[in-house]
């Protein structure tokens, strides 16, 4: 009896349910996937997508080659990004025990734009094991923008609404100016410049394969890395002195989840720029379904995280075809009310 | 033989304000103590430094013969459990995950929950009737109900002294009691319980001494019977003469009913 009774409460009797959701939105990522590199200038069928994937570069056919230098790495560069983006929004929203938190809104993707912005103007050269410049100094304006905000907002241990939403957008709006003002600098309107420029809005290109190689490397040990702080999540959202009372490191979990959120928001950022809301929007839309509990939450935020951005990209490439809309407008687009809609909802829920 | 918890001429400063000067007393095991004083005299203070989250800038605290601050955090963390006055929750987390959390200090970083930590999250629910709402919302709670998840948080940390915050705060009567209850329950359980207390009427009956931090930072303890009295409430608490609190003591309505 006793143990019927404990088997049950390990929260064991929805994980069945768990496990067909996580299912399930992998096979939606698939189908996505398949869907999205057929959509474009070039219509291509589903059968053929799915005839040249299995049989790989060689067929040599005009689609063939749309597929594997164009579609494949960017719905591919859209999977890593939406699933960066999501997954360091649910890890800022549990440092900052604050539902409104997101790589955007608080400032990390500003400062990780500008950091490979500086990169790239400094040290356009260098290199090391692939990783750019622009990678590593993404990191490093992430990291950093975050500490700032991180001390700016908090007070107490608890980091109310107000001041997460004031210190991010002064932060941020600083951060994107100042970028801006790297490309008035620049005035050779080169590639540098368009690059810049697209960093600002958040655009998904046709990637490079190294390019790709570099950021799924710093995207895949930001997700490893998150892994055990997951439950540490859960812990933490209960309050630092809670956390601090049954033996959790906080300020060391807190540094934890700041260098795996910013290599996530790094890595995105140098792929496809500032892409705003996606951070908000996912984890939210997660956490409706399966509630607040960080170790599942995790890997569903990531997936579903991926299918949203390819969504997204694949909108924003075939609405306006033959031009391109860049994705970061669009999420801005939906994100901007959804944001809205937190903030009145979260103002009525806690009064802080 | 060692004193359960014992305090050392413990001094502790925030911020360059001394809030606690030279404590010294103790606690056996098994005891029900109540620690009462004024506002900002430091009783929270106190309870965070015996549960080792605060460090005591001067002395120290010992809890069954082991200094805290030489103790690693988890396992003191298996020892003792504090039950914070103010808790808030930031999503929508549901009862059993919250209790849960209780159990961190036995868990490693990847291990899963094991029978044992099923168990003590079960007992921790059923001893304070909160089995019920399992799968309710934490945020969706009554003060009262809220109070007693809180409760069994810290009693899934399977610890040997609970350390309580004002546990009958926003509580209606019918609330206070039952609390009260459940904490003579725990203490018959063998948990040793000490709880700032700010109802002075609800002290005798359930806790076995008092602790009584007085404005001039000096601490006694002894029997209800023996501290809660007119003249020395009043000189404790600042009472104008004539309002002093002998209604502690001679009205006792509530006190009546308990066993």
């Amino acid at each position: 009896m006793e143990t019927e009774i404990a088997e049950k409460t390990a929260s064991g009797s929805s994980t069945r349910v768990y496990l067909s959701i996580l299912a399930f939105l992998l096979v939606v990522l698939a189908g996505v996937l398949v869907l999205s590199m057929g959509m474009g200038a070039t219509k291509i069928g589903v059968r053929e997508v799915l005839t040249s994937l299995l049989i790989g570069h060689g067929s040599g056919s005009t689609d063939s080659v749309i597929l594997f230098e164009i579609r494949f790495p960017r719905v591919l560069a859209s999977v890593l990004v939406g699933a960066a983006l999501s997954v360091a929004g649910l890890l800022f929203q549990g440092l900052f025990r604050n539902p409104m938190a997101d790589p955007y809104v608080i400032g990390s993707s500003g400062g990780a734009a500008l950091g490979a912005g500086i990169g790239l103007f400094l040290l356009p050269r260098f290199s090391f094991l692939g990783f750019g410049a622009a990678a590593a100094m993404a990191f490093v304006g992430s990291v950093a923008t975050i500490a700032l905000v991180y001390w700016l907002a908090r007070t107490n241990g608890r980091v109310p609404v107000v001041t997460l939403l004031l210190a991010g957008f002064a932060v941020s709006t600083m951060l994107s100016y100042s970028t801006y003002f790297l490309v008035v600098l620049d005035d050779n309107f080169g590639l540098r410049t368009r690059v810049l420029a697209s960093w600002l809005t958040g655009v998904i290109s046709v990637p490079r394969w190294t390019q790709l190689e570099v950021t799924a490397a710093m995207i895949g040990s930001g997700l490893v890395f998150c892994f055990p702080l997951a439950r540490r999540l859960n812990t933490l959202a209960l309050g630092d002195d809670y956390a601090r009372q049954v033996g959790v490191q906080v300020e060391k979990t807190h540094l934890a989840i700041i260098l795996a959120g910013s290599l996530l928001t790094a890595a995105a950022v140098s792929l496809g720029g500032v892409i705003s809301f996606v951070g908000l929007i996912v984890p939210h839309m997660a956490r409706l379904i399966l509630g607040p509990d960080h170790v599942r939450l995790l890997p569903v935020t990531a997936i579903a995280g991926a299918i949203f951005l390819v969504l997204a990209d694949t909108l924003a490439r075939t609405m306006l075809a033959p031009s391109e809309i860049p994705v970061g407008l669009l999420t801005a687009f939906i994100g901007g009310p959804f944001f809205l809609y937190l903030l009145r909802r979260t103002r009525r829920e806690y009064t802080l | 033989m060692t004193p359960f918890l014992e305090f050392l001429d413990v001094s502790f400063s925030y911020e360059r304000n001394s809030v606690l000067q030279d404590l010294n007393f103790t606690m056996e095991q098994g005891e029900c103590a109540a620690l009462i004083g004024p506002n900002g005299v430091g009783k929270t203070t106190l309870l965070r430094l015996a549960a080792g989250i605060a460090a005591c800038s001067q002395g120290s605290v010992s809890l069954d013969g082991r200094r805290l601050d030489a103790l690693p955090r988890g396992e003191a963390a298996r020892m003792v459990a504090l039950v914070p006055q103010r808790f808030e929750v930031p999503f929508d987390f549901t009862v059993e995950q919250i209790v849960q959390q209780g159990r961190t200090p036995y868990l490693g970083l990847f291990s899963g929950f094991s029978r044992r930590d099923r168990i003590a999250v079960e007992r921790a629910l059923e001893l304070t009737a909160v089995t019920s709402l399992r799968k309710r919302v934490f945020n969706e709670l009554s003060g009262g109900e809220r109070q007693r998840v809180k409760i069994a948080l810290g009693l899934a940390q399977e610890p040997r002294l609970l350390l309580l915050d004002e546990p009958t705060q926003n509580l209606d009567l019918g609330r206070q009691l039952e609390l009260l209850d459940y904490i003579r329950v725990l203490n018959d359980e063998g948990v040793t319980v000490l709880a700032a207390m700010h109802d002075l009427q609800l002290i005798p009956g359930t806790f076995s001494s008092v602790l009584l931090l007085g404005p001039d930072q000096e601490i006694r303890k002894g029997d209800p019977q023996d501290l809660l009295q007119p003249d020395i409430l009043e000189r404790a608490f600042d009472c104008p003469p004539r309002r002093h609190p002998k209604l502690v003591v001679e009205n006792r309505i509530l006190l009546e009913r308990t066993p």
